[in-house]
């Protein structure tokens, strides 16, 4: 595997489609990775700077607001993996696919 | 003491006062046949399940891996099983039932390594690897030390890990079934290594499958159950809930388990990386097909441990609210008295069980002690199979044969070190009855984050990275989270009894993460080895195996061709 013939893999590094693999899915993975960490230490953060705020009701509900955000977080954090899947299965899978067809020939 | 409790509930879920107590049975109602019964149910089910494996583990993919061929659905399903234990279960809820609102912060660190999982391992380790993740760790990089360094992460992890676990389970089966305590672990032990053994990954799997669905539905079930009580609304229950608890109010804000950032965020830290390196589960994306199936099946195992991070909240603070007011509940003293927290029949983690009691009393008792029982079983499994085949696939196969090993030799040393791994787990938990085991959930979780995880991330994603930066990065974060603990109050106060912790902190993940880091590109940017830059050279066959590698099942044979 690791002795692929250089020309090949020259010739795979310089193809478009796979370019565009590459690029796409490294920002996406990038962008979610960050929002997700920030998104959780900024929570742990919070907590230690600002507790007293975080158990203030909502108006109109007995929820406290802490309890309200951590709830939203953990939808938040399904809906961040169900974008990557969702992408991946439709566009990513899609350029390797490409790829690989264009390299078969 | 909430700090301890934190650390105790990461792993087991025993804080001393059960320790202490150790009672026989739940309530102490006498044997109670409805759980005895589902308790066998649940063994025969699982050994029928592995007796019906057998025939698939002849070959080191069969054996390792059940033969890629678990869809994404079934391998979600058994992720979710293989992370979510008995701590999950019994100790977030009793984290809430004891702290509130902190508890759910310790669940939400939990689910939040997921997502890491799934945007930077899955896809990538499965089209590097095919059996351990030292197979992507080693990809491009010398097949001995990497390996070596890699298995000794893993082995560290499991051995820990397993033994949290089994003195977990030791005093949770010795409370729902009145049975011994050596007896209950000896028993464990027993079952997972026939699993890992006779039925390899197909038993290990189909095992954490159940145990996922019969989880998912107790959890349901009772959430369900105790919602009712409070017509369903999540407000009503909150409130009565801070009504009785003896902190009040202050169970619903966060309070002190994160109030100190550095400690806090040191937690936060193994929790999300611990995740995304521990070897039985990134184990378990080699049992799939392709990188494809592998990010689906993260996909449904988030979705699970997500579901279980709002359920978990709802059982703890349910159990507080039903629980409080009924004596019958508590150890209580001749003068009436009793604490509403520690007095607890069992402690704490006995909560969801006495929950499961208020709702529908034995026969819903039962079911959820045999639920309790099932979680432990699949991640006890989990462990050996992921230990073992660091001792047969890396270090035997690999490190000391070269890869030269016959499949049968390969099989015969995984399944004597399952025999081994398994001993060693149940004489240990044996020895350590009644010591204060809390530093070993939170070590396995460490050396997870700071050595198995930066060396793993550093050699698939920064080309830079070779042999001498993963070898000592590896080493430098598996040293340091050792080192470190062993400094820290949970072993240097609390085991070795000194008067004060020389590490004031009790999780070093803040420290020895960065750390490895820090070694990986210090000691590959400084590497000037011929060997270096080969290394450098083949990160290019890498990432292009790592992208398109087996993306798509159909295409395997043909890539395999464009490849070689």
């Amino acid at each position: 595997m690791l002795q692929a013939p250089s020309g090949r893999t020259r010739e795979i590094l310089a193809d478009a489609t796979f370019r565009e693999l590459v690029s796409g899915r490294a920002r996406l993975r990038w962008i979610l990775s960050i929002l997700t960490l920030v998104m959780f230490f900024g929570f742990i953060a919070l907590v230690s700077v600002a507790k007293a705020a975080l158990g203030t009701s909502i108006a109109g509900s007995a929820l406290p607001l802490g309890f309200a955000l951590a709830l939203a977080m953990v939808a938040v954090l399904v809906v961040f993996t169900g974008i990557y899947v969702q992408r991946s299965n439709t566009r990513f899978d899609e350029l390797a696919r490409a790829v690989k067809r264009e390299l078969g020939r | 003491m909430i700090a301890r409790c934190l650390l105790v509930a990461l792993g087991v879920a025993f804080p001393s006062a059960a320790l202490a107590q150790g009672a026989p049975m739940v309530g102490g109602r006498g044997p109670d046949w409805i759980a005895i019964a589902m308790f066998a149910l649940t063994v025969a089910i699982t050994l029928l399940i592995t007796y019906r494996s057998a025939g698939s583990t002849k070959s080191k993919a069969g054996f390792y891996t059940a033969g890629h061929a678990i869809t994404p659905l079934q391998n979600g399903l058994a992720t979710a099983g293989d992370f979510l234990s008995a701590a999950a279960f019994l100790g977030i809820s009793a984290l809430v039932y004891a702290n509130g609102f902190d508890g759910f912060l310790y669940a939400l660190g939990f689910l939040t390594g997921w997502p890491i999982v799934l945007f930077l391992m899955s896809e990538r380790m499965r089209n590097l690897g095919s059996y351990t993740f030292a197979d992507a760790a080693a990809f491009r990089l010398d097949q001995t030390s990497v390996r070596l360094v890699a298995a000794t992460g893993s082995l560290v992890v499991v051995l820990f890990y397993l033994i949290a676990q089994l003195i977990g389970a030791g005093k949770v089966i010795q409370l729902l079934f009145g049975i011994d305590y050596v007896l209950a672990v000896v028993g464990v032990g027993v079952l997972m290594i026939l699993y890992v053994i006779v039925g390899g990954m197909q038993a290990t799997t189909w095992v954490q499958i159940s145990k996922a669905v019969l989880l998912l539905c107790g959890g349901t079930l009772l959430a369900l159950a105790a919602l009712w009580h409070f017509d369903f609304s999540l407000a009503r229950l909150l409130e009565a809930a801070s009504r009785i608890h003896p902190k009040g109010a202050a169970i619903l804000v966060p309070g002190g388990l994160f109030a100190e950032p550095v400690s806090a965020i040191s937690l936060g830290l193994a929790l999300v990386f611990g995740t995304a390196g521990l070897p039985h589960i990134l184990m378990r994306f080699f049992t799939v097909s392709d990188a494809a199936a592998a990010r689906k099946s993260v996909f449904y195992a988030t979705m699970c441990v997500a579901y279980f991070c709002w359920v978990i909240p709802v059982l703890g603070f349910a159990a507080a609210a039903i629980l409080m007011p009924e004596p019958s509940y508590f150890n209580v003293t001749a003068s009436g008295q009793f604490n509403k927290i520690a007095d607890l029949i069992g402690g704490p983690n006995m909560a969801s069980i006495h929950l499961a009691h208020a709702m529908g009393g034995p026969v819903l008792l039962g079911f959820i002690s045999a639920v309790a029982f099932a979680t432990i079983l699949a991640v006890v499994a989990g462990l050996t199979l992921a230990g073992a085949s660091a001792v047969s696939h890396d270090i035997y196969g690999q490190v000391l044969t070269g890869g030269k090993a016959s499949e049968h030799r390969e099989l015969l040393v995984s399944r004597i070190a399952a025999m081994a791994i398994g001993v060693i787990a149940v004489l240990l938990a044996y020895a350590f009855e009644n010591q204060n085991v809390a530093f070993m959930a939170g070590l396995a979780l460490s050396v997870a984050a700071s050595c198995n995880f930066p060396v793993l991330a550093m050699a698939m994603f920064w080309r830079g990275t070779t042999t001498r930066g993963a070898v000592a990065g590896g080493l430098a974060g598996l040293v340091a989270s050792v080192v470190l603990v062993v400094l820290s109050k949970t072993v240097w106060v609390a085991v070795l009894g000194f008067p004060s912790a020389v590490f004031p902190y009790d999780n070093p993940a803040l420290f020895s993460m960065p750390l490895a880091f820090l070694f990986v590109w210090l000691f590959s940017v400084t590497d000037r080895s011929a060997r270096a830059t080969r290394e450098h050279e083949a990160f290019t066959a890498q990432l292009i195996q790592s992208e398109i590698g087996t993306a798509l099942a159909g295409d395997q044979v043909s890539l395999a061709a464009a490849g070689s």
